[in-house]
């Protein structure tokens, strides 16, 4: 399952997970207190010098990720707009672009398997409510494995349903994609149980 | 010493209905097939050999042990090869797939990797570890299943239809592999030519046992009946 | 055991499929997809706890940067947005649905609708509303002119997706009940 890491390696990706994740959540306490539009036209230019050094084709996967937000970023401004308070809006609107562009930088930058030793040390405490380390992190190798079989499963179902019928198959598929979830689940607790179980 | 695998008068009931009936064997061989048509009940005994499942009534023993019972040591016994390689493996890329069972066994994530990467080099797959299991074809994942299996080092490998779904080359290549490997293997088929080098063969037909023995015994008798049955019309029962 | 946690594995995955697989976006920012009937079936499917934990699983990955929200959207970004509402409701809404059909004793395809609608749409648009507005509050602080979601807005925000919403829970209860004759042992939340 490709993760949204990004494979062009940049010094980002060196840095510990921790630090990244607070520059994220001060960067957008910083971003908070930004009122003003050259203080938030500021804040996103930085943002996107700092994608540009760190690669073109980086700075593209980023832009793309952003690109996302276009809808509620329209919604903003037209609505801000709309009573004649663009400046308002665009300040809004930049402001949260900037946060998540903040932590899609994180996202990009670092690997699956150092934000999960994070998570681990950030989760030790609630070992003691009697959750199993172990388990969980099977659970997540489990989901990551699956995913592409169901989906693999999903597309074979719709070319099933296209080959006999012109229209697009919606909800028709749902019903043996949960069997397929079902049967799976008991499978892999088969062999589970037959390399050692839990 | 060993003793084998053993089943005295065992049935096996799942909801209602009786799918082994009266099984008693004492396999020693080591080279075994069971085959059986689709539905006889060969899946079945396998899984109970591997103790996946306790039988109904009647006594099993594999290396003189419960397997049912004694889930932890059969972790070291028994190695389970089933039909279809994705349903059994259970994490994303090849090193963790084969980590998992050393690590089940006890080894540290370290020496895992090690032994890890130690096979991946002997069979030339070193670019294989950080490798999606999502991208591997049928044949490799077979391998992978198996791999993962030896590299637990069971004493019995129990193998279910393993060419089925695989082409000539790749099952020429697996049957190389097993033929050379020092465990006792049973091997489950409805195909003939898959157990015709057995030592033991035993035929289950209808939930019993139909008849064992070399299989120079056994597989005329189970073609002639495979070959009557075909020429007759299939069985409308929707009993199963 | 085994089986709780391979249940819960795959139907966190199937939240994934159901969300990848391809739907109609809406503007709000919000879009419509087959996600919510994930979250649905896991409650439903799997009662209450296992359900709960399967969609924080989800959630839990997508955290961790798996492109596994409609839209192949992953990371903690996501919980920045106006949605976050509606991801913290999700496995709130999953642990009411099969909280219904553990405990309600009427036909699983009736529990398991009254479920959906309780759960995934009643509960969840509430979180999201309150999301919504809470969000809107939060990005707008301190700006001179900013406009926030009152709580009409944010209700009317939520509403177009309702038509929708039903269409999901009835067929969560048809499912449901589909499985529950074929795999009846599967059926955690009745088994």
């Amino acid at each position: 399952m490709l993760t949204l890491i990004s494979p062009t390696e940049t010094p980002l990706h060196r840095m510990p997970a921790c630090l990244k994740l607070g520059a994220v959540a001060a960067g957008t306490v910083l971003a908070l207190r930004v009122t003003s539009l050259p203080g938030t036209a500021g804040l996103l230019a930085g943002l996107g010098l700092t994608l540009l050094a760190l690669g073109p084709g980086f700075a593209r996967q980023a832009g793309q990720h952003l690109l996302a937000l276009w809808p509620v970023v329209a919604i903003i401004l037209i609505w801000h707009g709309w009573s004649g308070h663009w400046t308002a809006g665009a300040v809004v609107a930049g402001r949260m672009v900037f946060a998540i562009g903040l932590a899609t930088l994180m996202t990009m930058t670092t690997r699956l398997a150092d934000l999960l030793a994070l998570a681990e040390r950030g989760l030790a405490p609630l070992a003691r409510l009697g959750m199993n380390p172990r388990a969980i992190a099977l659970a997540m190798a489990l989901v990551i494995r699956f995913t592409p079989v169901l989906l693999d499963k999903a597309a074979a179902l719709r070319q099933a349903w296209q080959a006999r019928s012109p229209k697009r198959p919606r909800t028709a598929i749902a019903l043996p994609l949960a069997l397929a979830a079902l049967d799976d689940a008991d499978h892999v607790a088969e062999a589970l149980r037959a390399r050692g179980g839990l | 010493m060993d003793q084998g695998i053993t089943f005295q008068d065992v049935t096996y009931r799942r909801q209602d209905r009786l799918i082994l009936r009266g099984i008693s064997l004492s396999l020693t061989a080591r080279r075994i097939g069971v085959i059986g048509r689709n539905g006889s009940g060969k899946t079945t005994l396998l899984r109970l050999m591997a103790g996946l499942v306790a039988p109904s009534s009647g006594q099993i023993r594999l290396d003189g042990l419960d397997p049912a019972a004694d889930r932890r040591a059969m972790l070291d016994r028994v190695g389970i090869l089933f039909q279809n390689p994705d349903h059994q493996i259970l994490f994303p890329t090849v090193e963790e797939e084969l980590a998992f069972g050393l690590r089940q066994q006890g080894a540290s994530a370290t020496e895992a990797a090690a032994e890890v990467a130690t096979l991946l080099q002997a069979e030339g797959r070193s670019h294989w570890a950080k490798a999606l299991v999502a991208s591997l074809s049928h044949g490799q994942k077979q391998w992978l299943c198996l791999m993962a299996v030896l590299l637990m080092r069971p004493a019995t490998l129990l193998l279910d239809e393993p060419f089925a779904a695989l082409d000539l080359p790749t099952q020429a290549r697996l049957a190389r592999r097993l033929a050379v490997l020092p465990q006792r293997i049973v091997t489950i088929s409805h195909d003939p030519d898959a157990v015709a080098a057995a030592d033991h063969l035993v035929w289950i037909e209808g939930g019993e046992v139909a008849r064992q023995g070399r299989p120079a015994d056994v597989l005329p008798a189970f073609r002639a009946e495979m070959a009557r049955l075909g020429d007759a019309d299939a069985d409308t029962d929707l009993s199963h | 055991m085994e089986r709780n946690l391979t249940h819960i594995a795959l139907f966190a995955a199937l939240i994934a499929v159901l969300s990848l697989v391809p739907k109609i976006d809406l503007i709000s920012g919000v879009p419509i997809t087959a996600q919510s009937l994930g979250i649905m079936l896991c409650g439903t499917v799997l009662g209450a706890k296992r359900g709960a934990a399967a969609v924080l699983l989800f959630l839990a990955l997508v955290a961790l940067g798996l492109p596994l929200l409609s839209g192949g959207r992953g990371g903690i970004g996501v919980f920045m947005g106006p949605s976050v509402g509606y991801l913290v409701g999700f496995p709130v809404a999953a642990f009411v649905a099969g909280l219904v059909v553990e405990r309600w004793r009427a036909p699983i395809g009736v529990a398991a609708f009254a479920g959906a609608v309780l759960g995934g749409i009643l509960l969840l648009s509430a979180f999201g509303i309150v999301g919504l507005r809470a969000y809107s509050v939060l990005i707008a602080e301190g700006v001179a002119d900013a406009k926030t979601f009152t709580w009409v807005q944010a209700v009317a925000a939520a509403t177009p997706f309702l038509i929708g919403d039903t269409i999901k829970a009835v067929l969560a209860g048809a499912i449901t009940q589909s499985l529950a004759r074929l795999r009846p042992d599967s059926v955690l939340s009745r088994a």
